[in-house]
């Protein structure tokens, strides 16, 4: 005997609204007191691009809603000072995508906002729903990876700030506090011969979940030949969590660029990946592809700055 | 579900309604407002033909929720029927064959109208970026993109 | 009046006089068009009256089951809830089928699959609605499943149906091929496999349904509004004339919507209605929809081919499976074309096809465009491309040489005609695609990106052939003020074949399209004209519309003769005015006529009817006629391949059609780009998957068709005009054939650029990859 509702893959999609409520708060610290007197039970809402869809499929059942999408004078920006870049969290894909700070060597923000969702989504697509959403087809999450960026995260009590390569600990899991919310990500400016790049794979061109999302951050010595850092980022490396590929990027380190360093990195990826199947696709064929492309990020990567291709 | 009064300008009137917190824009254009021409064909914001514009940027109406767009301008089909660069955009689509059963019809002619307003003569790549996320199952998008292009034409039909 | 009008109203005019035809193969405005781009509500969700309230279906969590217990209180007592409606609910035959009747419209006691309906929550609001029937518990005692059709036929299979899992059987026994495999020099065995496509119409299934005069008045977004009217009024348990059905505007259809979804949610919205005495509205959202509604039948063809060594086809052995899911739907005959189509647009001497229509606890597949085409044509396609490879031919010389031609017989021993336009489409595009010159640049490649050309031929049978009586009416009224209004149980859903019925007797009657009114098809008014599919609309609804126009002519003539004082032999009437042929200055209005015929009582309505020939073929052997007329087609495709990833797009598309007369040809070309986008979705990314009986991807995230980006680059299509017996002025039917080829032309162009034989749609790049990387294996360099 078995009962309705708990048997298929997917749950219904309906809504569950009877018990909801929504509160706009004011600005950021009222919204902060808000969650600290819910005791954390709420679900935050910004564009709603993520969160209504999972609520429609009854995936989450949240019973608060606190929507921070009006706080656009405190968490809409994009400063650059002393070296450092800060992206307030509400800054959406189409910010991202107008802003001329992302050609040049942060390429790779401008090419991930480019074949992220669809118009109508990335104007309301945020950068800290991105991140937040951490369910390992994130376009910005490799590229920030690969800049080493950090998370400022604020609560009532206070700040405090992790790097983006500790906060993602499995699919959709983070170490955000229910009395957090993600206010900032940041990164220092890549210095001396550095470019960044980004390649997707999916089963169209257009509107998809990814099989793979790779990113690298590349900086060359001063010869324009050795390695310096080369930090590659994926969507999945180990499971289904977007992490850096840390064996790669160690063993980059220091290399000559050259078609040899390329063929051995590959290899090292290759035993560094660990990737599961699902239905877009085989983790075999995801980890092929994977190698694939870090072979042309590094060649688009050094041949940008003047290294070899 | 508890309720909550909000204010939005649509098509440049003011609408005081009352809203279900979990209402969507989409909710509140067809059933509140009567304005019809915004349809759900996903709920789960992958189609866009839902897609309307709220402050300026064209948006999908069935993943913003009605308490956020309090205080918003919202643009919908309805409210371009006069605009001149909506009627020839129309006009070509007609002349074009571009609707055929109908249903993307408003969604891609509010995306192809933000388009236009922004960039005078587009060239196919941006009007195919700028239909890229409203699905047509219809025309194969040939002749959509034949009568944006025609559309765009200033003394054209 | 503009010097441009005159000259055009002058060269009509002149047509006139000399007797031909108006308007016809001219790009028309169609009538339907201005409300869609003014963005008019006039699709059924926008109709809905006040206190209209919300039916929710919910259907079976297990793929193979018995329902022992629904617990329904909690749903029961729900704010908002009016009620649960099931199978105790349902006054007269608990019945939703299309063809076998082996269907139920709410499943009781047994389910099949997962896209069974339980029944349906009527609630003040949609969302009441869909959260009541989250708190339904449902216990079922779970029965053996089978998902492979395979498994369904072996002996000991678990018995889906009482009758077994075989819904129906056909043959085709055509020489012998015994003697034909004897005399070839190459023979290849192959299986192919294709799979479940959702039609995705962009609007779901949708029903209202208003309780009026012991009665209801159902609305709703269908094709065949007099085959819903008949099903609504069976579970009721009220005569038909009870059941008003209205077909509104319709956003797509592609076959599900003729199938029993309609059936199911106007059903449903009826009862809710009547036991309520509410409106009650009744929506799938997308989930709904593509859990519950037919998909394209998934394929296993098998095929043994025997060819000579100059290129002769032989012999051909098929055995074809098709898995119909748990209930049949028009699956009976989607099995018939799939069959007849066996060995595609070729001669093929002697040919044996075993076929298979089977089920499983799948959810169940029905019509979609193409309607077993697709999938025949792909295995078939496929496999003449691996033996021209094997006979080192050219796949275009190889093609040529066997393809039907006015003369040749098809795998039914029809007789080809001289309406066989074949060759002259093959000729459009191998010139267009600039095939054999870049064949032959293709053919020695290096570099990691390669591309490559794929060809493939289409025949396809016109209209109902052998799936029924073939017939249809409309009527022509025309009003005092001079308005045409045209009316049938016809439907449009998108495809512009009623704008193209009513061109038909524009032309006729000398009278532009803009002075006519379409009626809504609606069962109180306009007579049974079978369901709108295979694309008979042109054919059948454009015969019966130019036969009510001949007679309304028949009387207008006379008329206008008598005013004109001339022979009614020299009248003719273009752009709404009747003028003597001889002595063109002297005419009289349209509307002077249709005045003049008011005040002596003379009615302006008539009806045309119009049946199809039979089309007769014996059913043991599987030969005969089973199709009066055929549309013939060529698709070329170029693509270009990553292969370090295997992802491909399609660089251009070159596609040809023998339409016979293309009556509009804007509306022609969009059935041409728009059928072969979807093909190319079917072709490259478009799978609708189970698991264990469940729909995986539901929803449009995760089911992935083409969009704006994922177009070819080039497109060039073309008109072909071999006019054919059966249409309007020779016309054939358009729009279903143009989704066919893509899939196997796709295949053979990423076999031509790659090596690798994708065997089963959709060619993904995982599979291009993963096969280069065997190919590397099995041949290194």
């Amino acid at each position: 005997m078995k009962f309705f509702n708990s048997e298929g893959p997917l749950s219904r999609q309906t809504v569950v609204m009877s018990a909801l409520e929504l509160y706009s708060p004011t600005d950021l610290n009222d919204a902060l007191r808000f969650i600290e007197h819910k005791d954390g039970k709420v679900a935050v809402i910004a564009s709603g691009t993520d969160l209504i869809p999972r609520m429609r499929k009854r995936q989450i059942s949240p019973s608060v809603l606190l929507d921070i999408s009006a706080f656009t004078e405190d968490l809409r920006y994009i400063r650059q000072a002393g070296g450092t870049l800060r992206l307030g969290a509400l800054t959406t894909v189409t910010d991202l995508l107008e802003s001329p700070t992302f050609d040049g060597e942060l390429s790779a923000i401008r090419e991930a906002a480019t074949l992220f969702g669809a118009p109508q989504v990335r104007n309301v697509a945020t950068v800290g729903g991105n991140v937040c959403s951490a369910a390992s087809s994130e376009d910005l999450i490799p590229v920030f990876m690969a800049l080493d960026a950090s998370l400022k995260l604020v609560s009532a009590k206070g700040e405090r700030t992790v790097p983006l390569r500790d906060f993602i600990v499995g699919k959709r899991e983070t170490i955000l506090k229910t009395s957090e919310i993600l206010a900032e990500v940041s990164f220092r400016l890549p210095e001396g011969h550095s470019w960044t790049a980004y390649e997707k794979l999916g089963r169209r061109n257009m509107l998809i979940i990814a099989m793979v999302n790779e990113a690298l951050c590349l900086t060359l010595e001063d010869d324009l030949r050795t390695i310096r850092s080369a930090r590659i980022a994926l969507n999945r490396v180990s499971g289904k969590i977007p992490s850096l590929a840390v064996r790669t990027s160690e063993f980059l380190k220091g290399k000559g660029v050259s078609d040899e360093t390329v063929a051995q990195a590959q290899k090292v990826l290759a035993s560094e990946l660990s990737l599961t199947s699902d239905f877009r696709g085989s983790g075999a064929y995801r980890a092929e592809v994977a190698q694939v492309y870090l072979k042309r990020l590094i060649e688009r990567c050094s041949r940008q700055i003047g290294g070899p291709s | 579900m508890s309720k909550r009064a909000i204010t939005l300008t649509v098509n440049g009137t003011d609408h005081p309604v009352q809203v279900g917190v979990t209402e969507r824009l989409i909710d509140v254009l067809r059933d509140h407002l009567d304005q019809k021409s915004a349809k759900e064909g996903c709920s789960t914001g992958d189609c866009g033909i839902c897609a309307v514009i709220v402050d300026g940027k064209l948006v999908n109406s069935c993943l913003m929720l009605a308490a956020q767009c309090d205080g918003r301008r919202v643009t919908t089909l309805e409210g371009l029927l006069e605009d001149p660069i909506m009627k020839r955009m129309q006009g070509s689509f007609i002349a074009n064959n571009a609707a055929q059963c109908g249903f993307c019809t408003p969604a891609m002619l509010m995306a192809s109208w933000d388009l236009v307003r922004h960039s005078a003569q587009p060239t196919d790549e941006e009007i195919k970026v700028a239909i890229s996320g409203i699905l047509c199952r219809c025309t194969g998008y040939y002749q959509i993109i034949d009568s944006v292009r025609e559309g765009c034409k200033r003394g054209g039909r | 009046m503009s010097e441009q009008v005159s000259q055009l109203l002058n060269s009509l005019r002149a047509k006139a006089e000399r007797g031909e035809l108006l308007y016809i193969g001219e790009n028309v405005v169609r009538v339907d068009s201005l409300e869609k781009v003014l963005g008019s509500p006039v699709y059924t969700a926008d109709l809905l009256p006040k206190g209209t309230v919300y039916a929710k279906l919910f259907h079976s969590s297990v793929p193979h089951g018995v329902v022992k217990r629904m617990e329904l209180g909690a749903a029961r007592s729900h704010p908002g809830v009016l009620g649960v409606l099931t199978s105790t609910d349902i006054p007269g035959l608990n019945e939703s089928s299309a063809v076998l009747l082996d269907r139920q419209l709410f499943a009781d006691p047994v389910v099949r699959s997962t896209g069974d309906i339980l029944g349906a929550v009527v609630a003040e609001t949609s969302p009441a609605a869909a959260d009541a029937t989250a708190r339904i518990k449902v216990e079922y005692e779970k029965l053996p499943t089978i998902f492979d059709p395979l498994e369904a036929l072996e002996p000991d299979a678990v018995k889906i149906h009482q009758k077994g899992n075989v819904a129906r059987q056909m043959k085709i026994r055509k020489g012998n091929v015994e003697e034909g495999f004897a005399k070839s020099d190459v023979i290849i065995e192959k299986t192919y496999r294709t799979q479940f496509q959702d039609a995705v119409p962009l609007e779901p299934e949708v029903g209202l349904a208003i309780p009026e005069d012991g009665g209801v008045r159902v609305i709703g977004s269908m094709q065949s509004p007099h085959n819903t009217q008949a099903a609504v009024a069976k579970v009721l348990k009220l005569s038909p004339e009870k059941v008003r059905v209205i077909q509104a505007v319709t956003g797509g259809a592609f076959g599900p919507k003729s199938d029993e979804t309609p059936y199911d949610v106007c059903s449903t919205a009826a009862l809710a209605a009547v036991k309520f005495r509410r409106p009650v509205y009744c929506a799938m959202d997308r989930e709904d929809s593509m859990v519950m509604h037919t998909k394209r039948h998934p394929f296993v063809i098998s095929h043994k081919t025997g060819v000579r060594r100059d290129g002769t086809l032989l012999a051909d052995e098929s055995k074809i499976i098709g898995d119909t899911g748990a209930y049949a739907s028009l699956g009976v005959f989607v099995i018939a074309r799939a069959t007849f189509h066996t060995v595609g647009a070729y001669e093929v001497p002697n040919v044996k096809a075993d076929s298979y229509l089977v089920y499983t606890n799948n959810t169940y597949t029905g019509s979609l465009r193409g309607f077993g085409g697709p999938q025949a044509i792909f295995a078939f396609e496929s496999q003449m491309e691996e033996l021209a490879r094997k006979l080192q031919m050219d796949p275009l010389e190889f093609r040529l040489r066997n393809m039907l031609v006015p003369g040749k017989k098809s795998a039914t021993s029809a007789v080809m005609d001289a309406s066989c336009g074949l060759p002259q489409c093959v000729e459009k595009v191998v010139g267009s695609s600039r095939y054999r010159e870049k064949a032959a640049r293709y053919r020695n490649q290096t570099g990691t990106v390669r591309r490559g050309l794929g060809i493939a031929l289409l025949m396809h049978g016109n209209s109902l052939g052998p799936e029924g009586n073939d017939y249809g009416a409309v009527h022509i009224e025309v009003h005092s003020d001079g308005s045409v209004s045209v009316g049938s149980g016809l439907t449009e859903y998108g495809t512009g074949a009623i704008s193209g019925v009513m061109q038909v007797a524009s032309s006729v009657l000398g009278v532009p399209l803009t002075r006519f009114k379409l009626e809504r098809p609606d069962t109180s008014k306009h007579r049974e004209s079978g369901p709108t599919v295979a694309s008979r609309v042109v054919v059948i609804g454009g015969n019966a519309s130019k036969l009510a126009a001949e007679k309304l002519k028949g009387k207008i003539v006379p008329l206008a003769a008598e005013m004109l004082r001339i022979d009614a032999k020299d009248v003719a009437i273009a752009d709404g005015i009747a003028f003597d042929r001889t002595h063109t200055s002297r005419k009289v209005e349209w509307d002077e006529v249709v005045a003049e015929a008011f005040r002596r009582g003379i009615s302006l309505k008539e009806e045309g009817f119009f049946i199809a020939p039979p089309a007769p073929w014996d059913q043991e052997v599987g030969q005969g006629t089973p199709y009066v007329q055929y549309t013939w087609g060529a698709l070329v495709v170029e693509v270009e391949v990553d292969s370090e990833t295997g992802f491909y797009k399609v660089l251009g598309a070159h596609a040809a059609y023998d339409v016979g007369k293309a009556v509009n040809p804007g509306g022609v070309l969009g059935q041409i780009y728009g059928g072969t986008v979807q093909g190319l979705g079917y072709a490259m990314m478009e799978e609708l998957l189970h698991k264990d009986g469940f729909v995986v991807n539901p929803n449009l995230g995760d089911y992935y068709i083409p969009t704006s980006m994922d177009i070819p680059a080039e497109f060039k299509a073309f008109i072909v005009e071999v006019p054919g017996p059966l249409g309007p002025f020779g016309a054939k039917i358009i729009a279903e054939p143009p989704i066919v080829l893509p899939g196997p032309a796709v295949r053979n162009a990423v076999l031509n650029a790659t090596g690798v034989s994708v065997d089963d749609l959709p060619v993904t790049s995982e599979k291009v990859l993963m096969g280069m990387r065997q190919e590397t294996a099995a041949h290194p360099h």
